[in-house]
Parts: structure tokens; C-alpha cells; sequence
């Protein structure tokens, strides 16, 4: 499945409405936000359709899992082209055997968890809470509206003399690490080690943190957390580092950067498991043909550290973030 | 005193569902529990098995939230585990109480925030200390989370 889906869930009293855009989209936040109610809601809409005096507006099936812990599996192998919701009571969500299926599957997930997933690499950008919108009092009807719980940055408290801290060694700490001349940079060796590290770091030292934010989802919340703990703790997660190179222009391509407008309405769930997991291929494939430009992740071409397209690419970071690198 | 279990625990139960069949109605007359009620989900007991809720309108407690249910059933059956997983951060001033007055051991596998309520009281079962600051609550739960 690829694309934008608008859904709209109400009955005379409650009113859903939302956009999915990624497989994977996790809702968490306070409790008493409405999420199972939602989750109720869509489910006596799949059993009873327009009998259940609710409204499902959507283009493709909603369907909620509701079965036995043991048979998911079964359930869910045979849906195709939907969108699954499933409650946070199902430990299933975070085995290895579930992240395998959303893989290889032509579905969108919308999981309700504050554990993360461990096992998928799902966005910071498709993780939302559920808020209510003006004055309500039963039993007029309630406007329910999905906001996302993170932000790709928070650099509000930037330090002038910082570390900067890569998930790891790949393409992107090899270009910071190639233009920082202020800067010290230092690889995590891990997204699942970002958060560890943070806490390493003595309080007189100011650290900012830079990870692909299309596969970080699992982690956000422990790093904002650390964040938030600590005043010395600065913030950017953009899609991927592919994801500036496509944006930074210097492929000169305009269906680049139509893609890029949208991506969801390019990238095929069953095909590819995260947006990073894309971008990368995207740009691989676009450079395949000229040796100079060839990209690899695991090794970044001279290409693209030269100082006509570094400019382009930190053209694309938040502006108090390049004072930094530069 | 509030402990907290980090990480997997067969013996954590789900409250939600352990509130829906098994609650008392007379958990729902204590002022503590009322105050809950208000704090979290925004609505007033009103009698018997009613509260009123802005957003549902009259309701019967089945129809608390997940986080609530979990709550109530940690204040009231404290020689349980339950897994505050399903308690949002607007629950955790409310466990921090609980833990003022029972000894009460929860299952965790989130950071939840307790900064706003710092310094506080949190023994964390899985190395046997005591943490009174976020840094030091993040610190210990980087090991297990």
C-alpha cells in the first residue's frame, strides 16, 4: 500500500479525523485521550458496518484486531491493501515474528503503545497523541484530531562549542566529520546507544544530537527525555542524511524533488520497510551511473564533501545548526 | 513507598482488564479515587455506579480510561503488580501519591516523566535504590528500557 489516507470515524456525539501516511504510525500520550475509544469505535464499525451508528470515512478497509494473542498471525497474513489497528494489550506488536510481517506487508499498522518498537524502524514524525479541539460538553459532538508527539528539532538552546552526536559511522558522521572544524563528532555505534551516550556525557559539555529521524521512532522518547532532564541537550532529526542530499539539489533533478513533495505516494510498504530504507535507495540508484557521485552508506565519495555541494546540503539544515557545523 | 520494576515481569498484570472484572463499587465513594477521576479523565463521580464524563456524557466505570483503571487498581489492590505501561504521564503525579501512602510495586517499560516532580521517591526494584531526581531515575532505566 502507498499513499495519504484520510479517515474520518464519528458517531452523533464523537468525531475522529486523521491522515496515515507511513506502515507504521504509533499513537501514545496521556491517558483519557480517547485512543481505545477510537479503537471501539472502529470496531463496531467492522462488525456491524453502518448498523453500528458509526461512520468510517476512508479509501481503503480500517480493520482492528481484536483476536486471540496466539493467532494474529493468521489474521493478519491474509489482509491486504488496509489499515490495522491494534490496542496496546497485545504483546505481539514487539517480537521479531511481527516486525517480519509489517515488512513484507501491503498494509499500514497503527499501533497504540508507549513501549517502543524495538523491532521496527518507524518515523518520529508518525508518532502522535490525540487531542480534543474547543469546548465540549456531552452531548454535543467531540473533535477528536491527531498531533505529532515530536518535533524533527529542538535546537532552541544551542550551544556555540559543541559535540555532535551521529548514530554512526556511516555516510553521514563521515560528512559532518569531514566539515566540523570546531566541532568534535562522535559516532553512537548504534541508534539504540544514542540515549546511553547522552547520559555519558559530563554536564559542562554541550552535545548535539543528529539522527536519521525516519527510523528513530523506537528511541525518541528516551532522548527527548534526556533532553528535557538536561538543559545541555540539543536536538535534530531529520528524515535520513540521503534525504538532505535528495533535498540539498545537487542531483539537479526535477522528479527528485516531486518525490520528495510526496513521498508517500511513492513508496510501496510491501516493498520497503521505513522511508530511510527508500531515500537511500533512491539516491543509489540515481548516482549509479557516474563514478564520482556513486553512493555507498558505507562510504561517502569525495563528491559530496566538496565545498560546492557541502554548501548545498547544509543548505537544507536548520540555519543556528549550520553556525555550529561550519 | 512507589517502587518500580523495569522491563518484562510475568507476575505484572493488565489493569484495564483486572479493573473491568473484578472492581468494587465502593472503591468509587473514597475521596482519593474521586480525585483521580477528576485529575485524569476530566470526570465527576456522581452516584452508584455513574460518572459523569464531558466528553461521554453519563458512564459506567468500565468506561474510564486504561490508565485510570490501571491507577485504581494499583491504590487498591497494592498486593498486586500492575503494569503502569498503560498510565500516560498524566498519571505519574498520581503514582508518586499512591506511593505516599502504600507500598506499591509497578511494572514500567517506558520512560515516564517525573521531573515535574522532583525531588520524589522511587525505589527501583531492579538494582534495590532509591531515586529522588529524573537524571538519576533516566540513569538507572537506560540499563533496562
Amino acid at each position: 500500500m502507498h499513499g495519504k489516507h484520510h479517515i474520518v470515524v464519528e458517531s452523533e456525539n464523537l468525531k475522529y479525523e486523521f491522515e496515515i501516511r507511513r506502515n507504521i504510525t504509533v499513537i501514545q500520550g496521556d491517558s483519557a485521550s480517547g485512543k481505545t475509544t477510537l479503537i471501539e469505535l472502529l470496531q463496531l464499525h467492522s462488525r456491524q458496518g453502518h448498523r453500528s451508528g458509526v461512520r468510517v470515512e476512508s479509501d481503503v478497509p480500517c480493520t482492528v484486531y481484536t483476536g486471540d494473542a496466539q493467532q494474529w498471525l493468521n489474521f493478519l497474513q491474509v489482509i491486504n491493501n488496509s489499515i490495522i489497528f491494534i490496542d496496546e494489550d497485545y504483546s505481539f506488536v514487539f517480537t521479531r515474528e511481527f516486525a517480519s510481517l509489517v515488512k513484507q506487508s501491503g498494509n499500514y499498522y497503527v499501533i497504540i503503545t508507549r513501549r517502543p518498537l524495538k523491532n521496527l524502524p518507524y518515523s518520529i514524525q508518525e508518532i502522535y497523541g490525540i487531542r480534543t479541539s474547543g469546548k465540549y460538553h456531552f452531548p454535543e459532538q467531540v473533535y477528536h484530531e491527531f498531533y505529532p508527539v515530536f518535533s524533527d528539532k529542538n535546537l532552541r538552546k544551542i550551544p556555540e562549542k559543541a559535540i555532535l552526536l551521529l548514530e554512526d559511522q556511516a555516510a553521514g558522521y563521515q560528512f559532518y566529520r569531514s566539515i566540523c572544524k570546531k566541532t568534535e563528532c562522535v559516532s553512537a555505534e548504534g541508534n539504540s546507544n544514542v540515549f546511553h551516550k547522552l547520559l555519558e556525557i559530563k554536564d559542562d559539555q554541550q552535545i548535539i544530537v543528529i539522527a536519521d529521524g525516519a527510523a528513530f521512532g523506537a528511541y525518541i522518547n528516551a532522548v527527548v527525555r534526556a533532553a528535557e532532564s538536561r538543559e545541555n541537550i540539543a536536538l535534530y532529526f531529520p528524515e535520513s542524511f540521503e534525504w538532505l542530499i535528495l533535498k540539498s539539489g545537487i542531483l539537479n533533478n526535477a522528479s527528485i524533488e516531486e518525490i520528495l513533495q510526496h513521498p508517500e505516494n511513492y513508496i510501496e510498504s510491501s516493498e520497503y520497510l521505513s522511508w530511510e530504507q527508500y531515500f537511500t535507495e533512491l539516491l543509489e540508484a540515481n548516482t549509479r551511473d557516474n563514478p564520482y557521485m556513486q553512493y555507498q552508506k558505507g562510504r561517502l565519495p569525495d563528491y559530496y564533501t566538496n565545498p560546492k555541494n557541502v554548501q548545498k546540503i547544509l543548505g537544507v539544515i536548520p540555519e543556528e545548526l549550520q553556525q555550529i557545523i561550519k | 513507598m512507589l517502587k518500580i520494576f523495569f522491563g518484562d515481569m510475568e507476575a505484572a498484570n493488565y489493569g484495564p482488564s483486572w479493573f473491568k472484572y473484578n472492581y468494587h463499587p465502593e472503591w468509587l465513594k473514597e475521596p482519593f479515587v474521586q480525585q483521580m477521576i477528576e485529575d485524569v479523565d476530566h470526570s465527576r463521580y456522581v452516584d452508584g455506579l455513574v460518572i459523569d464524563s464531558p466528553v461521554l456524557g453519563p458512564i459506567p466505570p468500565e468506561r474510564l480510561s486504561g490508565g485510570l483503571k490501571t491507577l485504581i487498581m494499583i491504590y487498591e489492590r497494592p498486593d498486586l503488580i500492575f503494569d503502569a505501561t498503560s498510565c500516560g504521564d498524566n498519571c505519574a503525579k498520581w503514582l508518586l501519591e499512591i506511593g505516599k501512602q502504600k507500598d506499591v510495586l509497578v511494572n514500567l517499560n517506558y520512560l515516564m516523566t517525573f521531573k515535574a516532580y522532583e525531588p520524589f521517591q522511587i525505589y527501583i526494584e531492579n538494582e534495590g535504590k532509591m531515586v529522588s531526581d529524573y537524571s538519576s531515575f533516566l540513569f538507572i532505566a537506560a540499563k533496562y528500557l
